[in-house]
C-alpha cells in the first residue's frame, strides 16, 4: 500500500507480492473513483437532496478500506522505515499547519483571492509535504 | 549526528554474509543494515538482541556504548 502513496522505497525495503500490490493498486483506484464520482454526482443533482448527501459520504468506505491496507503495510514495515516514516508524517503534519494558518491569516490582512488560494488547496500540497519529509529522513539516515 | 560504533559490518564479512544475506536473517531491509553498519541509525534493543544471536556474541561485544 505505502508504495503506491510513493511513501515507500520498493528498492530497500521487503517486496510485497505482485498480488498485494494489485490489489492495493486496485484498492487506490476505488478510493480515488469514489471521489471523483461524488463530486460528479453532487454537481449533477439537486443542492441538499438525499442523492447529494448520499454521494458526499461516498467515499467514507473506500477510505476505510485505504486506511486498513496502510495499517497493515505500516504493521509490516521494520524498525528503520516506520522511523522515517513516523518523522515523514511528522514533518507533513507540521508544514501543514503552517500553510493552513498562514493562509488564513493572509485572507484576514489582505485580499485573497479564494478561487487561487484557500484552506480548500491545502490538501494537494500534503502529499508534497509528505514527499519533502521522506527526503529529509531517508537524508538523515542514509 | 555522530556516528554509533558497532562491528556489524566486520562480524558480517568474517561470515561472508551480503547485506541482503544478514537482512533475511535478522527480518528487516538492506537499507536498515546499511544505515546500521555506518552507524546512522542505532537500532531498537530488540534489533540489537536480534543481531547479537544471529552472530552468536554479546550485544556489548557488537555494539559501543556511547
Amino acid at each position: 500500500m505505502l508504495y503506491i502513496l510513493g511513501m515507500e522505497n520498493p528498492t530497500l525495503s521487503v517486496h510485497p507480492s505482485s498480488a498485494a500490490r494489485l490489489v492495493d493498486g486496485a484498492i487506490v483506484a476505488v478510493w480515488f473513483a469514489s471521489y471523483i464520482a461524488a463530486r460528479v454526482i453532487i454537481t449533477n443533482v439537486p443542492h441538499g437532496s438525499a442523492m447529494a448527501i448520499g454521494a458526499a459520504i461516498l467515499p467514507i468506505v473506500p477510505t476505510l478500506v485505504v486506511l486498513w491496507r496502510a495499517t497493515l503495510a505500516i504493521r509490516g514495515l521494520d524498525e528503520l522505515h516506520r522511523r522515517v516514516h513516523l518523522e515523514a508524517l511528522a514533518a507533513a503534519f507540521v508544514l501543514t499547519v503552517l500553510m493552513l494558518w498562514t493562509l488564513g491569516l493572509l485572507e484576514l490582512a489582505i485580499n485573497l483571492n479564494r478561487d487561487n488560494w484557500s484552506y480548500r488547496h491545502v490538501w494537494a500540497y500534503m502529499p508534497l509535504f509528505y514527499f519533502l519529509g521522506l527526503a529529509l529522513a531517508w537524508r538523515r539516515y542514509r | 549526528m555522530s556516528p554509533i560504533p558497532n562491528r556489524v559490518r566486520e562480524l558480517r564479512t568474517a561470515n561472508e554474509w551480503t547485506q541482503a544475506e544478514l537482512a533475511d536473517r535478522l527480518g528487516v531491509t538492506r537499507q536498515t543494515i546499511i544505515s546500521v553498519e555506518t552507524g546512522k541509525y542505532e537500532p531498537s534493543l530488540g534489533l540489537a538482541f536480534k543481531i547479537a544471536k544471529v552472530f552468536e556474541r554479546r550485544i556489548e561485544e557488537i555494539f559501543e556504548a556511547q
